[in-house]
């Protein structure tokens, strides 16, 4: 038990705590390809504090306005207590599996989203409709992945996927759905060339437009720890090597291999012109229908 | 037999109340308020007949209260769990429905209320007696009864065409299903010469050794006319055309209860009646199938609708589909895995339960919506939600609930629908599939919910909605959505208890033993379930510790948030952001019809002339009663009575009139004409 809860500690520290320094560094490396200095490593952490300062500018009276923020961020920081995050074991892996994880990031997308439709702007509605169709297309590639390793491991467990990738060793449908994950972690996380929602320079911010001051302050933290989140997932889950049995070893090499794709995210990011969301929608489609050959592989234990 | 009597003094009282209202439909509020008092009265003795058969085992009549011997039929009162679940949902929506109506009806102050509570206190009726008779001619009655009524209270608003002519579609399209269902019965009827369930169970298993083609014929009749009422695609047609015209409060019980009686039927015929064989193997495979094409198509479809009771009568379609998925695979595994049926159909019994109530829910958001603008039209709401606080609320609520967003009661079933298609799908490829489309559908579930919530309660208004007419709707509107959203929420938060209820209600339908025990599928814990297909946990879900750990987070966020922001910022109140441009109200909303554009594209198509929109034809052409001319002519009294027989006399009399001519000397001539043929007729009559 004390286990669990010093794992949960953990786990909401590396999600909340860390994820502004792992946005630091993607912020860092941006400017780099721009030719740039950038700002400081830890310029997050400063926004943040910067943002809770601000005025609290509020377009609508609505509860909603006041609450959904909060349900976002809850959310997510809820949702890092379902993933291991290089122990192999969730601290809340006993209270709900892989199924349960993929829906509290839909309420954190939910939650999102009613955040931005509860204001009138039109932009902000927009990028709802946008944020959702991202979600329609995107979130069948996660399912399809976790569905794989839960074929595998005959459990949806994410703990048990995890002990059953290690001992089992590199599969054909796990290499499939890993691939296709890592083409779809760039929307999960919504970075270029897939912020559609937010698209500054087309909607002025999308989903956020009508943020300001604290609440901007919690969905900006949200939107960093998720990213932390789905690649901890993607490290964790699709790629558990190396494991050394020593906890502290395990969670630094979990780090790193975070790191490691917190920069290739921030690379892409740095390189790519925005699709439009047609493209977006096709570009995923694609992708879970080749995801759909991993569960093929699944079923016949390859 | 106490409960025995309870029961049927709650049907008598329904029966009496429906005649009162009949007599004081005149008096609008009294009647209402009538037509409430004895809808609670009554459920409060059906729900505690259900809780006495949950306690105490299933409740059957010793004596039938009514013998028809020449047909081997006879009314036997049996009720076990399955009908006591359903009793109790039953009884729940629609005491929420009465208290509802009692203000929404003076939406429809034209329509005579003569037409309303009479049927609709004899829809609850009909409605129990579906599920409280063990005998299928019985059955058919009260379907029957159940069927008429609920037509009656469709084409409430009768002057509109469009309206009767949705009736008529439902009406034609249920009475072709109860024409498939009635073949089906007499086919097994002719072997047994009785109409009791058992007894046609036992037909069924004499037919499953000499005649499987008959057999096949016999489930195939029975799946279309239960799919027709549960309104699986494509049997279910009628649906999106008769709910958006039905008064909210009816398309609530419509959609929350009887169309889930279709669901009620097929277990009772596939499951009880049909024998242990390899029928449950095919005919699993076949529900099914069914089920996933109407929750894509169902659900595909719902996001293309600016209707909001069209919407969410699409979201109906999908929310079955997902029901009767969970109902084909436990049908399919009930042979080989007992263990995996169990999980499937408590799935499916769970979903049923949980879509009863945010389906009544919805609809009854819906009316709210329709009360106060006046319109379905989701282009022309918005904003709704500051006006209206609490209804706004449980919307959202039901919203939630429908997606399947956790802790809200669609979660827990969904994931037990999940769970049980991916590990069916290990042995059967193809449950896998639709376990797959299963979750991907579920996202289209949110999305279409966040579009009914975006268009009706957020955003913009519309320039044609008045914001100073519009308010919160009265209590009597209220009280029921806030009864059904605590419900919703309530369902989800303890599944292992719901499911604890939930599993007596499919055990009694298969012989003691036959299924595994409770605790080896769910294991032992009080809150959270632990799925095991014997042997291995392969799933959890605990809600009670997401909210535990939920709270956590958010009192570490508030502190930190409190902490690091030092009391707080100011907070301002400014207007909304457009860009920094002048604009008119009407071109700054988005409209529904905007979202989700570039992806319902992929399933916008045109086949032959009809535009599909989510895979769904835009406009079912609504059929026109046409008779065949012989049948027309006979019917058509007017022209062979009326018109031969008017056309005469007029013939005659113009003949008649032609004596008439001015001249007086020939009027003389007539009378003294008549006075002559008079003396000879005298002359000419015997005497005496």
């Amino acid at each position: 038990m004390t286990f669990a809860i010093g794992i949960g500690l953990l786990n909401l520290f590396i999600v909340l705590g860390l994820s502004p320094l792992f946005e630091g560094v993607a912020r860092k490396l941006r400017a780099m390809v721009h030719s740039r200095i950038g700002p400081p490593l830890i310029q997050p952490y400063y926004d943040l504090l910067k943002l809770l300062g601000k005025e609290d500018i509020q377009s609508s009276s609505n509860y909603l306005a006041r609450l959904a923020p909060w349900v976002c961020f809850t959310a997510v920081a809820t949702a890092a207590l379902f993933v291991p995050l290089g122990t192999g074991q969730a601290p809340f892996g006993a209270f709900g599996d892989a199924i349960v994880f993929v829906y509290i990031m839909a309420l954190a997308a939910a939650a999102l989203m009613l955040t931005a439709a509860v204001s009138e702007n039109p932009f902000a509605s927009v990028g709802v409709s946008r944020e959702m169709m991202l979600q329609l297309t995107v979130e069948p590639v996660l399912v399809v992945a976790f569905v794989v390793a839960a074929i595998n491991a005959h459990s949806f467990g994410m703990g048990d996927m995890v002990t059953w990738y290690r001992f089992h060793g590199l599969s054909i449908s796990m290499s499939i759905v890993t691939i296709v994950l890592f083409l779809a972690l760039q929307a999960q996380v919504g970075k270029l060339p897939f912020d559609i929602a937010e698209a500054e320079s087309e909607i002025a911010g999308g989903l956020f437009i009508e943020q300001s001051g604290p609440k901007y302050a919690l969905l900006r933290w949200a939107m960093m720890a998720k990213q932390i989140i789905f690649a901890s997932i993607f490290a964790q889950v699709f790629i558990p090597w190396p494991k050394t049995g020593n906890l502290a070893w395990d969670i630094l090499i979990h780090l790193a291999k975070v790191l490691g794709l917190v920069i290739v995210i921030g690379l892409i990011d740095a390189v790519n012109p925005r699709l439009r969301i047609d493209q977006a929608i096709k570009y995923y489609l694609t992708l879970v229908f080749f995801s759909l050959g991993g569960i093929a592989f699944a079923i016949i234990g390859a | 037999m106490m409960p025995l009597w309870i029961f049927l003094i709650s049907l008598a009282l329904l029966a009496v109340g429906a005649g009162i209202t009949a007599i004081t439909y005149k008096l609008r509020n009294i009647c209402s308020w009538i037509a409430f008092a004895t809808v609670s009265t009554s459920s409060i003795g059906i729900i505690y007949t259900a809780v006495e058969i949950f306690v105490h085992g299933p409740i059957v009549t010793m004596d039938p209260l009514l013998r028809i011997p020449g047909l081997g039929a006879s009314l036997m009162i049996s009720m076990d769990a399955l009908s006591a679940l359903f009793l109790v949902i039953i009884a729940v929506v629609c005491v929420c429905s009465t208290l509802y109506s009692i203000r929404y009806m003076s939406h429809y102050r034209e329509e005579s209320l003569l037409r309303y509570y009479p049927f609709l206190l004899l829809f609850a009726l009909g409605m129990i007696g579906v599920v409280c008779v063990s005998d299928m001619l019985f059955f058919f009655v009260f379907w029957e009864i159940m069927t008429l009524t609920s037509y009656i209270l469709v084409v409430y608003e009768r002057g509109k065409e469009t309206n009767l002519r949705a009736g008529f579609l439902y009406f034609l399209m249920t009475h072709v299903g109860l024409v498939c269902m009635f073949a089906a019965t007499f086919l097994l009827y002719a072997r047994v010469g009785s109409f009791s369930f058992q007894a046609l169970g036992d037909a069924m298993g004499m037919l499953a050794t000499q005649n499987t083609g008959l057999l096949h014929l016999v489930l195939a009749l029975f799946f279309i006319g239960f799919a027709t009422k549960a309104a699986a695609i494509p049997f279910g047609l009628w649906l999106p055309e008769a709910h958006p015209v039905a008064p909210s409060s009816v398309s609530a019980i419509l959609s929350g209860v009887m169309i889930k009686l279709g669901v009620y039927a097929i277990l009772r015929v596939f499951v009880m009646m049909l024998p242990s064989s390899h029928f449950w193997y095919t005919w699993g495979e076949i529900i099914a199938i069914f089920g996933v094409v109407s929750l894509v198509i169902g659900s595909l479809a719902a996001l293309a609708q600016d209707d909001s009771k069209r919407l969410i009568a699409f979201s109906s379609i999908g929310q079955t589909g997902y029901i009767l998925l969970a109902v084909g695979i436990g049908i399919t595994f009930l042979r080989v895995s007992p263990a995996l049926a169990t999980v499937a159909f408590l799935a499916a019994l769970y979903h049923l339960t949980n879509d009863a109530a945010f389906k009544a829910l919805l609809f009854l958001n819906a009316g709210a919506t329709i009360y106060r603008t006046g319109t379905r039209d989701l282009n022309k709401m918005g904003g709704l939600g500051t006006l209206m606080p609490i209804t706004a609320t449980t919307g959202l609520v039901a919203c939630l609930s429908v997606a399947g967003i956790p802790p809200f009661s669609g979660f827990s079933s969904k994931w037990l629908i999940f769970q049980s298609s991916l590990i069916g799908g290990i042995d059967m490829p193809l449950y896998l599939f639709f376990g797959v489309i299963a979750l991907f559908i579920s996202v289209v579930t949110l999305a279409y919910a966040l579009k009914y919530m975006n268009a009706s309660f957020l955003g913009k208004s519309h320039s044609e909605v008045n914001r100073s007419l519009i308010t919160e709707v009265p209590v009597t509107m209220k009280i029921p959505q806030i009864i059904l959203a605590v419900i919703c929420f309530g369902l989800g938060v303890l599944p292992i208890m719901v499911l604890k209820l939930l599993y007596p209600a499919f055990k009694c339908l298969l012989p003691a033993g036959y299924l595994p025990d409770f605790t080896s599928l769910f294991g032992t814990g009080l809150a959270g379930v632990n799925l095991s297909f014997g042997g291995s946990i392969s799933g959890m879900w605990n809600p009670l510790w997401l909210l535990i750990g939920t709270g956590f987070c958010f009192c570490l966020g508030y502190c930190v948030f409190k902490f690091a922001s030092a009391g707080g910022s100011r907070v301002r109140v400014a207007e909304t952001w457009y860009g920094g441009r002048e604009h008119a109200p009407g071109e700054v909303q988005y409209a529904s019809s905007s979202f989700y554009m570039a992806f319902k594209q992929y399933f916008a198509l045109r086949v032959k002339g009809i535009n599909f929109e989510g895979l769904y034809p835009k406009s079912v052409p609504l059929p026109r009663m046409t008779m065949p001319q012989p049948l027309r002519a006979v019917l058509d009294i007017d022209r062979w009575l009326y018109y031969p027989f008017a056309a005469g006399f007029l013939k005659l009399s113009r003949w008649f009139s032609r004596v008439h001519v001015g001249i007086p000397q020939i009027y003389i001539l007539w009378v003294i004409i008549g006075v002559i043929v008079a003396i000879i007729v005298l002359f000419a009559l015997p005497a005496g």
